[in-house]
């Protein structure tokens, strides 16, 4: 078992418990905890099992790199396997690829466009998962759409109630790296910056680094205050990757009751593993 | 720093309050709704309404229900493969709003337009909580929907709306016949209950959002009527009227 939930990277708490952690994220609470607020409609909790584990971070945080690790690892173990993430439902996923492309979009038309899509993924993927007693890993959740729809100004209560339909996870890790850091990752990935990474739509810069800092930043922000209502594990994930891994595993292992938390990734994920 | 505009977060917008003193918009425009269910006879009253303001050369926008085109494909595929539940079909609805309230009505509201719509956030309220959505999240769902300055709610007894429908279309289409409800496997049938569930809810908001009842089983023209006199009386006009006539009126006055 791990020692501690947190491995703190600063910021905010000062090891006390948080009111997401006191009120049960950690999973084995009793069922009628896994919505936040009303549960969906025509959903019965009973049937319910699994697990439902949720990676989240900026862009250049390593979520993904994380979440396939993670996967190959659970495989391993015998654990059954679903993944989510943004803009993946069958119903509208491309259709925000659209909408994104063309820049005509406004703020409030994509946040429910994004919460169609997050609906769509929970009624159709997560939920059937959960009842067949998969583990779901999530890579992003409704942290990062509250906090990018927040920081364009669209209130948090707001935000909240749109979402209050959502399963609580029983884990979210919160990669945390620094603006500039991540700057360095995603430049080395794609040697430019997306319109909407670096927030342009906000016209917070001209200058397009000083814009993907300033927009991070706000975004780092708004977890923060996520963190402390949520119950976030706040991870290092400026760490390498086989560092970040070995916490992720520790802590998943505890919650699903693994023992064994060693981990070699396979010949196919080798390149992953820094 | 980030653009931050405020509008949207108070939350206070579209929920039923207790009667207040004519709120004041902040906004020169003016916002005329028509609700009803299918075959209360509201699109046609709204089409005579904009005529009227047409022909007197008023400065109006119409506006229907459903028609963004920025999310128009999403919706039409949800509906054909039937992939909508309860709650995707109202996010993407909400979604075509406020594609619709961002970029026609709040800036038409704001640079002093008479807007005109076919449908507005009640239809979402009753028919969505007949599909079994939360009252309380539809609510907050759509706060960010600027109030009416008239909702004209047009009422025909459910057979009369029914018949009218029924009659006149050969195929009731699966969602508008709220067949995802497993209500009937008659389609006609399944109508019916589904329209009784959304009639029963508009009941409910006459009073708390202060709609103007109309009897949809009046003459057109008499109706009619009824409706112009209302908006005069509601709607400072001359407010959106051309050039000339406001100075008529200014003359008169």
């Amino acid at each position: 078992m791990t020692k501690k939930n947190k491995n703190a990277q600063g910021n905010g708490s000062n090891g006390r418990p948080s009111e997401g952690q006191r009120k049960g994220t950690n999973g084995r609470g009793e069922p009628a905890s896994r919505f936040y607020g009303i549960p969906l409609p025509g959903v019965n909790l009973e049937e319910l099992g699994g697990s439902l584990i949720v990676l989240e971070g900026s862009d250049g945080s390593g979520r993904s790199t994380q979440v396939a690790l993670l996967t190959e690892w659970l495989e391993g173990e015998g654990f059954a396997v679903q993944t989510m993430g943004l803009r993946r439902s069958f119903l509208v996923g491309e259709d925000i690829d659209g909408l994104l492309e063309e820049n005509a979009v406004t703020r409030m038309t994509l946040a429910l466009m994004y919460g169609t899509d997050f609906y769509d993924q929970l009624e159709r993927r997560i939920l059937p998962a959960l009842r067949s007693g998969l583990v779901v890993l999530a890579d992003r959740y409704i942290f990062t759409l509250i906090a990018r729809a927040a920081v364009r100004g669209i209130g948090r209560d707001y935000l909240h109630g749109i979402y209050e339909m959502a399963l609580r996870p029983d884990l979210t890790f919160w990669l945390n790296v620094r603006p500039e850091i991540a700057f360095d990752r995603e430049f080395k990935k794609a040697h430019s910056i997306s319109y909407w990474e670096s927030g342009r739509d906000m016209s917070l810069s001209n200058d397009l680094f000083q814009s993907f800092i300033r927009y991070q930043s706000l975004i780092k922000r708004e977890f923060e205050y996520l963190s402390n209502r949520h119950g976030f594990v706040e991870v290092d994930g400026e760490g390498s990757v086989s560092e970040v891994n070995r916490m992720l595993r520790k802590r998943i292992a505890a919650q699903l009751g693994i023992r064994n938390t060693h981990y070699h990734p396979s010949h196919a994920l080798s390149q992953l593993w820094r | 720093m980030a653009t931050i505009t405020p509008e949207i977060s108070t939350p206070t917008l579209a929920e039923p309050g207790p009667e207040k003193a004519p709120a004041k918009r902040p906004y020169p425009g003016a916002l005329i709704v028509v609700e009803g269910t299918d075959g209360s006879g509201k699109s046609t009253q709204l089409y005579l309404l904009k005529r009227w303001l047409e022909i007197g050369g008023y400065r109006i926008h119409f506006t229907e229900w459903n028609s963004s085109p920025l999310v128009k494909s999403a919706t039409r595929r949800g509906k054909q493969r039937r992939l909508l539940t309860a709650v995707t079909f109202s996010l993407l609805h909400a979604a075509d709003f406020a594609d619709r309230c961002e970029r026609q009505i709040l800036p038409l509201l704001h640079g002093g337009y008479l807007v005109l719509a076919d449908r507005y956030i009640y239809t979402a309220f009753a028919r969505d909580a007949a599909r079994g959505c939360s009252p309380k999240w539809l609510r907050n769902l759509y706060s960010f929907a600027p109030i009416p300055d008239i909702t004209f709610y047009f009422r025909a007894p459910l057979d009369v709306a029914v018949n009218r429908i029924v009659a006149g279309r050969p195929k009731l289409k699966y969602y508008e016949a709220g067949m995802d409800l497993g209500l009937s496997l008659d389609r006609a049938e399944s109508f019916r209950i589904f329209q009784e569930r959304i009639l029963s809810n508009y009941d409910q908001m006459v009073e708390t959002d202060h709609f103007v009842l109309m009897d949809g089983t009046v003459r057109v023209n008499r109706l009619q009527k009824q409706m112009r006199q209302i908006v005069a009386e509601r709607v400072a006009l001359t407010q959106f009227a051309p050039k000339n006539k406001k100075k008529e009126n200014d003359e008169k006055e």
